[in-house]
């Protein structure tokens, strides 16, 4: 059933992500226009056009990342706890599901609009000086690379992946943080949008208090006093450490808010 | 086996009192009019059943089972207000209930969307509101369910669409399965049903048949609602 949820939600979510990738491409091409001499002629009409076509680009790259958060809201919103909801929520499929094809949707339209940022700047570039001295800082760092001890070079990956994969996960948690102030917002009977913000920012507060409890509780029992003196961390062991930290933490905080959001969709579900 | 049965269920919503120490149960085959007048608690028992809110107390089960995932797959529910996925086009909601429901009989909804002249590639948003009752009321219809619940079906349209609606859920409904038509439209439905179960303030107030009302108490449904319901 998740599959069959995943089917009518990209359905659903691609009719308005699809389209705005296809403008964000066109106007890079247009930028890419503009870069390539349009902004230097001597026909100032061509130099207004060429200033528009950047325009449009800068306004395509806000548009595009905008709209895949928005989509990620309004798509839980409308399709559970609206209208909607009434259908959604007597398919024969769990509220699990229900969750996590949101969540997975959200996901990758969150990593497609990466990719799309970075394709349509790539266009934007393409054939131009930048590209070529991008390209050859690039070979530059590949042939420093090949001189630094393995230790480095292994360390160095490991430390990036670790940021993709805290990267992507505090995507999902943030998600998840969403949903559970929208479902929190409205099992009430009024005011439920206002609900939601309020529920949004107290635990938005509710992290921000956490995580200094936990910097401070680290600070004043020694903490760091004993995994630098006693377990003896090394420079590169210490950001791994600290990655993998971060990590746990997001997915922690990450998992409350999807127990809240079940929890709530389950048992006190209160739709219009 | 009761296809719905409600023990002593409760629901309250704050301090208010939707349904209050409700018990009843309801067979296959029957056509049943769940009637009372507007907040009596029709609506609330509907989304109980569906698993749309949950008791305070007591219990309701669906052919047995505690409504979820499970007795979803058996109830066809029709909510008071148009649900349909309104960015969808018709084809798209046909394929939508096919994948999800394992008794959706895509053939008969079809037939009765070409018999309403509604094209396949028509947006839901596009059609007008009685247009979009009628595909909701077709979608639910065309479900071999063992239990339909149709929550106010005729509320808000002309005399015509009434009685295209109440023609659909006759000539469609499996003889088998129960069917409960919530409504206080009592002379629209009054033909077609079987059973009634008055509701007011949330109690129980009458379980009967139709036939029974007439031969005993001398009077119709509908005359009978006024009497009991009268302000």
């Amino acid at each position: 059933m998740l599959r069959k949820l995943l089917k009518h939600e990209f359905r659903a979510t691609g009719r308005i992500m699809l389209p705005l990738y296809l403008i964000l491409l066109v106007t890079s091409f247009g930028a890419n226009l503009s870069a390539r001499g349009l902004l230097n002629t001597q026909y100032r009409i061509l130099d207004v056009l060429g200033v528009l076509l950047v325009m449009a680009f800068g306004i395509a790259i806000c548009a595009v990342c905008v709209m895949s958060m928005v989509v990620m809201v309004q798509r839980f919103y409308k399709n559970l706890l609206q209208d909607e909801g009434y259908v959604m929520l007597t398919l024969p499929v769990s509220v699990h599901q229900h969750i996590w094809s949101k969540l997975i949707v959200s996901a990758v339209w969150f990593a497609l609009t990466l990719g799309m940022v970075i394709l349509a700047s790539c266009i934007v570039a393409f054939d131009i000086d930048f590209i070529k001295y991008f390209f050859q800082g690039l070979g530059e760092l590949f042939g420093e690379l090949r001189h630094v001890e393995a230790y480095y070079a292994i360390n160095g990956t490991a430390i990036a992946l670790e940021f993709v994969v805290l990267c992507f996960l505090g995507c999902c948690a943030m998600c998840l943080m969403f949903y559970a102030a929208l479902a929190v917002g409205h099992s009430f009977a009024n005011h439920k949008m206002a609900w939601s913000v309020a529920w949004f920012f107290i635990f938005q507060f509710a992290i921000n208090i956490l995580g200094s409890a936990v910097i401070i509780f680290a600070d004043a029992t020694g903490l760091d006093y004993f995994l630098t003196n006693y377990i003896h961390f090394g420079f590169m062991a210490g950001i791994h450490a600290a990655m993998i930290f971060m990590i746990i933490c997001v997915v922690v905080y990450g998992a409350v808010f999807y127990g809240v959001t079940t929890f709530f969709l389950k048992k006190r579900l209160n739709l219009e | 086996m009761s296809v719905l049965e409600c023990k002593d269920l409760c629901k309250s919503f704050g301090h208010a009192q939707a349904l209050d120490h409700v018990s009843l149960a309801v067979e296959p085959g029957r056509i049943v009019g769940l009637l009372g007048p507007n907040g009596s608690g029709k609506t609330t028992l509907i989304k109980l059943a569906n698993g749309l809110l949950t008791p305070s107390s007591g219990e309701i089960t669906v052919c047995g089972m505690a409504p979820g995932r499970e007795s979803h797959g058996l109830v066809s529910y029709l909510p008071e207000r148009t649900s349909i996925p309104t960015w969808m086009t018709t084809t798209q909601l046909l394929d939508f209930y096919g994948d999800f429901y394992s008794d959706f009989r895509r053939d008969a909804a079809e037939e009765m969307l070409a018999h309403l002249n509604i094209q396949s590639r028509q947006r839901i948003k596009q059609m007008s509101k009685g247009t979009r009752e009628k595909v909701q009321l077709i979608m639910v219809m065309s479900r071999a369910a063992k239990l339909y619940l149709l929550d106010e079906p005729i509320g808000g349209v002309d005399p015509a669409t009434r009685d295209y609606i109440l023609s659909t859920i006759i000539g469609n409904y499996d003889p088998e399965a129960a069917v409960v038509i919530s409504t206080h439209l009592i002379s629209d439905v009054e033909k077609v049903l079987d059973e009634v179960i008055f509701i007011n303030q949330g109690r129980l107030v009458l379980q009967s048949s139709v036939d029974d009302i007439r031969e005993e108490k001398g009077m119709s449904v509908d005359e009978l609602f006024r009497e009991v319901f009268k302000c």
